[in-house]
Protein backbone atom coordinates (compact mmCIF):
# COMPACT_ATOMS: atom_id res chain seq x y z
CA UNK A 1 0.00 0.00 0.00
CA UNK A 2 1.67 3.38 -0.52
CA UNK A 3 0.37 6.79 0.38
CA UNK A 4 -0.84 8.54 -2.20
CA UNK A 5 -4.45 9.78 -2.36
CA UNK A 6 -6.47 9.34 -5.81
CA UNK A 7 -8.73 11.27 -6.74
CA UNK A 8 -11.60 11.60 -9.17
CA UNK A 9 -10.98 13.74 -12.10
CA UNK A 10 -13.62 16.64 -11.60
CA UNK A 11 -14.54 16.55 -15.03
CA UNK A 12 -16.56 13.30 -14.75
CA UNK A 13 -20.28 13.03 -14.16
CA UNK A 14 -21.47 10.39 -11.56
CA UNK A 15 -24.51 8.73 -10.63
CA UNK A 16 -25.55 6.34 -7.46
CA UNK A 17 -28.10 4.31 -8.97
CA UNK A 18 -29.27 1.91 -6.24
CA UNK A 19 -25.83 0.19 -4.80
CA UNK A 20 -23.96 0.96 -7.78
CA UNK A 21 -22.74 4.12 -9.82
CA UNK A 22 -22.66 5.77 -13.61
CA UNK A 23 -19.90 7.67 -14.75
CA UNK A 24 -20.24 9.87 -18.01
CA UNK A 25 -16.67 10.67 -19.29
CA UNK A 26 -17.85 13.09 -21.78
CA UNK A 27 -13.74 13.43 -22.58
CA UNK A 28 -14.03 9.77 -24.67
CA UNK A 29 -17.78 9.86 -25.04
CA UNK A 30 -17.48 6.70 -22.50
CA UNK A 31 -20.12 5.87 -19.75
CA UNK A 32 -19.13 3.03 -17.56
CA UNK A 33 -20.77 1.22 -14.63
CA UNK A 34 -19.16 0.49 -11.25
CA UNK A 35 -20.70 -2.42 -9.27
CA UNK A 36 -21.54 -2.14 -5.55
CA UNK A 37 -17.47 -1.99 -4.56
CA UNK A 38 -15.78 -0.47 -7.08
CA UNK A 39 -18.14 2.31 -6.52
CA UNK A 40 -18.12 2.67 -3.10
CA UNK A 41 -14.43 2.92 -3.47
CA UNK A 42 -14.42 5.45 -6.31
CA UNK A 43 -16.49 7.72 -4.25
CA UNK A 44 -14.07 7.56 -1.44
CA UNK A 45 -11.18 8.95 -4.27
CA UNK A 46 -11.26 12.47 -2.74
CA UNK A 47 -7.91 12.92 -2.36
CA UNK A 48 -8.33 12.57 1.18
CA UNK A 49 -8.13 8.81 1.21
CA UNK A 50 -4.78 6.35 0.83
CA UNK A 51 -5.06 3.21 -0.18
CA UNK A 52 -4.91 1.70 3.08
CA UNK A 53 -7.96 4.11 4.66
CA UNK A 54 -10.00 3.16 1.08
CA UNK A 55 -9.43 -0.51 2.58
CA UNK A 56 -10.39 0.27 6.35
CA UNK A 57 -13.47 1.79 4.71
CA UNK A 58 -14.21 -1.44 2.79
CA UNK A 59 -13.35 -3.62 5.62
CA UNK A 60 -15.82 -2.08 7.55
CA UNK A 61 -18.91 -1.57 4.78
CA UNK A 62 -18.56 -5.02 3.41
CA UNK A 63 -17.76 -7.29 6.61
CA UNK A 64 -14.93 -8.88 4.75
CA UNK A 65 -10.70 -9.71 5.95
CA UNK A 66 -8.92 -7.31 5.42
CA UNK A 67 -6.56 -8.73 3.04
CA UNK A 68 -9.54 -9.00 1.01
CA UNK A 69 -10.54 -5.32 1.04
CA UNK A 70 -6.72 -4.38 0.47
CA UNK A 71 -6.97 -6.97 -2.93
CA UNK A 72 -10.17 -4.92 -4.19
CA UNK A 73 -8.96 -1.40 -3.42
CA UNK A 74 -5.70 -2.35 -5.40
CA UNK A 75 -7.50 -4.21 -8.05
CA UNK A 76 -10.29 -1.05 -8.19
CA UNK A 77 -7.45 1.47 -8.21
CA UNK A 78 -5.64 -0.10 -11.06
CA UNK A 79 -8.95 -0.48 -13.33
CA UNK A 80 -9.78 3.06 -12.53
CA UNK A 81 -6.50 4.59 -13.93
CA UNK A 82 -6.62 2.15 -16.95
CA UNK A 83 -10.12 3.88 -17.54
CA UNK A 84 -8.84 7.16 -16.78
CA UNK A 85 -11.07 7.85 -13.83
CA UNK A 86 -8.59 9.20 -11.69
CA UNK A 87 -6.79 12.87 -11.73
CA UNK A 88 -2.86 12.17 -12.82
CA UNK A 89 -1.81 13.84 -10.05
CA UNK A 90 -3.58 12.14 -7.01
CA UNK A 91 -1.84 12.44 -4.17
CA UNK B 1 -47.97 16.23 -56.65
CA UNK B 2 -50.09 17.80 -53.82
CA UNK B 3 -48.49 18.09 -50.25
CA UNK B 4 -47.94 14.89 -47.72
CA UNK B 5 -48.51 16.27 -44.76
CA UNK B 6 -47.61 14.45 -41.55
CA UNK B 7 -47.88 14.70 -38.15
CA UNK B 8 -44.74 13.74 -36.32
CA UNK B 9 -44.60 13.74 -32.48
CA UNK B 10 -47.12 16.43 -32.51
CA UNK B 11 -45.20 18.30 -34.89
CA UNK B 12 -46.48 19.16 -38.41
CA UNK B 13 -44.22 17.80 -41.48
CA UNK B 14 -44.85 18.75 -44.77
CA UNK B 15 -43.37 17.31 -47.97
CA UNK B 16 -43.55 18.57 -51.05
CA UNK B 17 -42.84 16.13 -54.20
CA UNK B 18 -42.26 16.92 -58.24
CA UNK B 19 -42.99 13.74 -59.08
CA UNK B 20 -45.75 10.80 -58.16
CA UNK B 21 -43.08 7.96 -57.81
CA UNK B 22 -41.26 9.90 -54.70
CA UNK B 23 -44.51 10.39 -53.37
CA UNK B 24 -46.10 7.31 -53.55
CA UNK B 25 -42.50 5.63 -51.77
CA UNK B 26 -43.21 8.80 -49.01
CA UNK B 27 -46.93 7.92 -48.65
CA UNK B 28 -45.74 4.47 -48.49
CA UNK B 29 -43.28 4.85 -45.80
CA UNK B 30 -44.76 7.76 -43.60
CA UNK B 31 -48.77 6.54 -44.30
CA UNK B 32 -49.27 5.82 -40.90
CA UNK B 33 -48.25 9.15 -39.82
CA UNK B 34 -50.63 11.08 -42.16
CA UNK B 35 -52.52 14.05 -40.73
CA UNK B 36 -53.71 17.24 -41.09
CA UNK B 37 -51.73 20.38 -38.76
CA UNK B 38 -52.96 24.10 -38.84
CA UNK B 39 -49.18 25.03 -38.81
CA UNK B 40 -46.54 23.36 -40.79
CA UNK B 41 -43.03 23.29 -38.70
CA UNK B 42 -40.80 21.77 -40.87
CA UNK B 43 -41.50 21.99 -44.56
CA UNK B 44 -39.30 19.43 -47.27
CA UNK B 45 -39.28 19.80 -51.00
CA UNK B 46 -37.73 16.33 -52.85
CA UNK B 47 -37.10 16.82 -55.76
CA UNK B 48 -35.93 14.08 -58.70
CA UNK B 49 -33.09 14.50 -60.75
CA UNK B 50 -33.36 12.89 -64.09
CA UNK B 51 -30.07 13.18 -65.34
CA UNK B 52 -28.36 11.36 -62.40
CA UNK B 53 -31.53 9.66 -61.12
CA UNK B 54 -30.54 10.49 -57.57
CA UNK B 55 -32.56 12.67 -55.34
CA UNK B 56 -32.50 16.24 -53.78
CA UNK B 57 -33.96 16.75 -50.45
CA UNK B 58 -34.53 20.96 -49.67
CA UNK B 59 -35.51 22.60 -46.63
CA UNK B 60 -35.80 26.55 -46.42
CA UNK B 61 -32.25 27.61 -45.15
CA UNK B 62 -30.34 24.88 -45.29
CA UNK B 63 -27.90 22.92 -47.66
CA UNK B 64 -29.38 20.33 -49.67
CA UNK B 65 -29.22 16.79 -49.32
CA UNK B 66 -28.36 14.09 -51.64
CA UNK B 67 -29.30 11.10 -52.08
CA UNK B 68 -28.16 8.46 -55.02
CA UNK B 69 -31.29 6.41 -54.57
CA UNK B 70 -34.99 5.78 -52.82
CA UNK B 71 -33.05 4.08 -50.11
CA UNK B 72 -30.37 6.07 -49.42
CA UNK B 73 -33.40 8.94 -49.60
CA UNK B 74 -35.54 7.61 -47.08
CA UNK B 75 -32.02 6.51 -45.02
CA UNK B 76 -30.94 10.87 -44.88
CA UNK B 77 -34.53 12.14 -44.62
CA UNK B 78 -35.24 9.80 -41.24
CA UNK B 79 -32.02 11.41 -40.11
CA UNK B 80 -33.03 14.89 -41.20
CA UNK B 81 -36.56 14.60 -39.89
CA UNK B 82 -35.89 13.49 -36.12
CA UNK B 83 -32.67 15.53 -35.57
CA UNK B 84 -35.15 18.19 -36.55
CA UNK B 85 -37.73 16.53 -34.15
CA UNK B 86 -35.64 16.48 -31.79
CA UNK B 87 -35.75 20.35 -31.79
CA UNK B 88 -38.54 21.38 -31.56
CA UNK B 89 -39.41 18.69 -29.02
CA UNK B 90 -36.31 19.26 -26.11
CA UNK B 91 -39.10 17.37 -23.95
CA UNK B 92 -38.53 13.76 -25.59
CA UNK B 93 -35.72 11.37 -24.71
CA UNK B 94 -35.44 9.97 -27.96
CA UNK B 95 -33.54 6.48 -28.01
CA UNK B 96 -32.67 4.21 -30.97
CA UNK B 97 -34.91 1.29 -30.43
CA UNK B 98 -38.29 -0.21 -31.53
CA UNK B 99 -41.04 0.19 -29.33
CA UNK B 100 -44.08 -2.47 -29.70
CA UNK B 101 -46.96 -2.29 -27.13
CA UNK B 102 -49.54 -5.31 -25.76
CA UNK B 103 -52.37 -4.37 -23.26
CA UNK B 104 -51.41 -0.67 -23.29
CA UNK B 105 -48.00 -1.75 -22.26
CA UNK B 106 -45.14 -0.55 -24.04
CA UNK B 107 -42.21 -3.27 -24.59
CA UNK B 108 -39.16 -0.96 -25.61
CA UNK B 109 -36.28 -3.12 -28.05
CA UNK B 110 -32.56 -1.57 -27.78
CA UNK B 111 -30.07 -2.93 -30.31
CA UNK B 112 -27.29 -1.34 -31.98
CA UNK B 113 -28.19 -0.68 -36.02
CA UNK B 114 -28.53 -4.32 -37.65
CA UNK B 115 -28.74 -6.01 -34.16
CA UNK B 116 -32.02 -7.79 -34.90
CA UNK B 117 -34.40 -4.99 -33.79
CA UNK B 118 -36.33 -4.13 -36.51
CA UNK B 119 -36.77 -8.43 -37.23
CA UNK B 120 -37.74 -9.12 -33.50
CA UNK B 121 -40.31 -6.68 -34.35
CA UNK B 122 -41.80 -8.18 -37.49
CA UNK B 123 -41.77 -11.54 -35.65
CA UNK B 124 -43.45 -9.90 -32.47
CA UNK B 125 -46.70 -8.17 -34.54
CA UNK B 126 -47.32 -11.90 -35.26
CA UNK B 127 -47.84 -12.72 -31.49
CA UNK B 128 -50.32 -10.39 -30.78
CA UNK B 129 -48.36 -6.78 -30.02
CA UNK B 130 -48.65 -3.76 -31.78
CA UNK B 131 -46.72 -1.77 -33.74
CA UNK B 132 -45.27 1.95 -32.40
CA UNK B 133 -42.53 2.81 -33.72
CA UNK B 134 -39.01 1.53 -35.49
CA UNK B 135 -35.79 3.02 -35.08
CA UNK B 136 -36.75 5.56 -32.92
CA UNK B 137 -38.23 5.22 -29.43
CA UNK B 138 -39.14 9.02 -28.04
CA UNK B 139 -39.78 8.92 -24.17
CA UNK B 140 -42.14 12.08 -22.87
CA UNK B 141 -39.80 12.82 -19.51
CA UNK B 142 -42.74 13.97 -17.35
CA UNK B 143 -45.11 10.73 -17.94
CA UNK B 144 -42.49 8.13 -19.00
CA UNK B 145 -44.90 7.26 -21.79
CA UNK B 146 -43.66 6.69 -25.32
CA UNK B 147 -44.89 8.05 -28.24
CA UNK B 148 -45.88 6.56 -31.61
CA UNK B 149 -43.84 7.02 -34.14
CA UNK B 150 -45.28 4.45 -36.87
CA UNK B 151 -43.00 5.20 -40.04
CA UNK B 152 -42.86 1.97 -41.97
CA UNK B 153 -40.65 -1.12 -40.10
CA UNK B 154 -37.44 -1.25 -42.35
CA UNK B 155 -36.38 -5.31 -42.44
CA UNK B 156 -32.88 -4.90 -43.77
CA UNK B 157 -32.72 -8.41 -44.07
CA UNK B 158 -35.20 -11.10 -44.92
CA UNK B 159 -36.66 -12.82 -41.98
CA UNK B 160 -36.42 -16.28 -42.02
CA UNK B 161 -39.27 -18.71 -43.19
CA UNK B 162 -40.89 -18.43 -40.03
CA UNK B 163 -42.28 -14.89 -40.45
CA UNK B 164 -41.84 -14.02 -44.03
CA UNK B 165 -42.82 -10.58 -45.89
CA UNK B 166 -45.15 -10.00 -47.91
CA UNK B 167 -46.29 -6.70 -49.74
CA UNK B 168 -43.03 -4.52 -48.30
CA UNK B 169 -41.54 -1.93 -50.19
CA UNK B 170 -38.18 -2.87 -51.10
CA UNK B 171 -35.41 -0.31 -51.57
CA UNK B 172 -31.55 -0.62 -51.44
CA UNK B 173 -31.35 -0.34 -47.48
CA UNK B 174 -34.04 -3.20 -47.14
CA UNK B 175 -37.61 -3.66 -47.39
CA UNK B 176 -40.07 -1.17 -45.56
CA UNK B 177 -43.70 -2.75 -44.29
CA UNK B 178 -45.77 0.15 -44.39
CA UNK B 179 -48.70 -0.13 -41.27
CA UNK B 180 -51.06 -1.85 -44.28
CA UNK B 181 -49.19 -5.04 -44.78
CA UNK B 182 -48.51 -5.35 -40.72
CA UNK B 183 -50.25 -8.46 -39.46
CA UNK B 184 -50.64 -6.39 -36.32
CA UNK B 185 -52.37 -2.91 -35.57
CA UNK B 186 -50.82 0.56 -35.45
CA UNK B 187 -51.06 1.84 -31.56
CA UNK B 188 -51.87 5.48 -31.80
CA UNK B 189 -51.38 6.66 -28.95
CA UNK B 190 -48.74 7.01 -26.11
CA UNK B 191 -48.09 3.90 -23.91
CA UNK B 192 -46.64 3.45 -20.64
CA UNK B 193 -43.08 1.94 -20.86
CA UNK B 194 -43.54 -1.56 -19.14
CA UNK B 195 -40.16 -2.88 -19.97
CA UNK B 196 -36.57 -2.39 -21.85
CA UNK B 197 -35.05 -5.54 -23.72
CA UNK B 198 -31.33 -5.13 -24.76
CA UNK B 199 -30.63 -7.44 -27.51
CA UNK B 200 -27.94 -9.43 -28.24
CA UNK B 201 -28.27 -11.72 -31.66
CA UNK B 202 -26.83 -15.32 -31.09
CA UNK B 203 -28.19 -17.69 -33.49
CA UNK B 204 -25.65 -19.57 -32.33
CA UNK B 205 -26.74 -19.73 -28.62
CA UNK B 206 -29.08 -23.17 -27.76
CA UNK B 207 -31.80 -21.10 -27.10
CA UNK B 208 -33.06 -17.36 -26.70
CA UNK B 209 -32.66 -16.45 -23.05
CA UNK B 210 -33.45 -13.47 -20.51
CA UNK B 211 -31.20 -11.84 -17.86
CA UNK B 212 -32.65 -9.25 -15.52
CA UNK B 213 -30.39 -5.95 -15.22
CA UNK B 214 -29.22 -4.19 -12.34
CA UNK B 215 -30.74 -0.01 -12.49
CA UNK B 216 -27.31 1.10 -13.68
CA UNK B 217 -26.57 -1.35 -15.98
CA UNK B 218 -29.86 -0.49 -17.77
CA UNK B 219 -29.28 2.82 -17.68
CA UNK B 220 -25.89 2.60 -19.04
CA UNK B 221 -27.43 0.56 -21.87
CA UNK B 222 -29.99 3.02 -22.64
CA UNK B 223 -27.55 5.96 -22.23
CA UNK B 224 -25.51 4.25 -24.77
CA UNK B 225 -28.59 4.12 -27.68
CA UNK B 226 -29.65 7.53 -26.75
CA UNK B 227 -30.04 9.85 -30.01
CA UNK B 228 -28.18 13.32 -28.31
CA UNK B 229 -28.37 13.08 -24.69
CA UNK B 230 -26.38 15.95 -23.72
CA UNK B 231 -29.17 18.01 -25.05
CA UNK B 232 -30.91 17.03 -21.70
CA UNK B 233 -30.25 18.46 -18.19
CA UNK B 234 -27.72 16.41 -16.50
CA UNK B 235 -25.96 15.56 -19.67
CA UNK B 236 -29.15 13.04 -20.18
CA UNK B 237 -28.02 10.59 -17.34
CA UNK B 238 -30.94 11.71 -14.72
CA UNK B 239 -33.18 10.64 -18.18
CA UNK B 240 -31.60 7.52 -18.73
CA UNK B 241 -31.94 6.42 -15.16
CA UNK B 242 -35.19 7.54 -15.04
CA UNK B 243 -36.84 5.95 -17.79
CA UNK B 244 -34.96 2.23 -16.61
CA UNK B 245 -35.61 3.03 -13.06
CA UNK B 246 -38.63 0.68 -11.37
CA UNK B 247 -39.13 -1.12 -14.19
CA UNK B 248 -38.01 -4.55 -15.55
CA UNK B 249 -34.83 -4.63 -18.00
CA UNK B 250 -33.09 -7.20 -19.89
CA UNK B 251 -30.26 -8.52 -21.59
CA UNK B 252 -32.12 -10.66 -24.57
CA UNK B 253 -30.25 -13.37 -26.62
CA UNK B 254 -32.27 -13.86 -29.74
CA UNK B 255 -32.42 -17.11 -31.59
CA UNK B 256 -34.79 -18.30 -33.47
CA UNK B 257 -38.10 -15.90 -34.12
CA UNK B 258 -40.63 -17.99 -32.19
CA UNK B 259 -39.17 -19.29 -29.12
CA UNK B 260 -37.57 -15.74 -28.78
CA UNK B 261 -41.16 -14.06 -29.45
CA UNK B 262 -42.49 -16.46 -26.67
CA UNK B 263 -39.74 -15.78 -24.41
CA UNK B 264 -40.53 -12.23 -24.30
CA UNK B 265 -44.17 -12.50 -23.78
CA UNK B 266 -43.33 -14.51 -20.81
CA UNK B 267 -40.76 -12.72 -19.75
CA UNK B 268 -42.96 -9.46 -19.98
CA UNK B 269 -46.18 -11.42 -18.33
CA UNK B 270 -43.92 -12.83 -15.23
CA UNK B 271 -42.11 -9.23 -14.58
CA UNK B 272 -45.53 -7.03 -14.82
Amino acid sequence: MTDERPRQRPELSARVVGEEVIILDRAVNQVHQLNASAGFIWQRCDGQHTPGGLADAVVAAFEIDAETARGAVLTALRRFRQLGLLSPDGH
Amino acid sequence: VRPLTLDALARGVGIACDDAATWSLLSAVYGAMRGERETLDLEYRILRDGRSAGLRIERCGQEPILARDDGALLTLFDAEVVVALQRLRPDLYFVHAAVLERDGAAVMLVARSGGGKSTLSWALLHHGFRYLSDELAPVDLSTLGVLPYPRALLVKRDPPTSHPISGGLRTSRGVHVPAEAMPGEIATSPASLAAVFFLEYRPEASGPSATRLSPAAAAVQLYANALNPLAHDGEGLDAAIAITAGRPCFDLVVTELTPTCELLATTLARSG
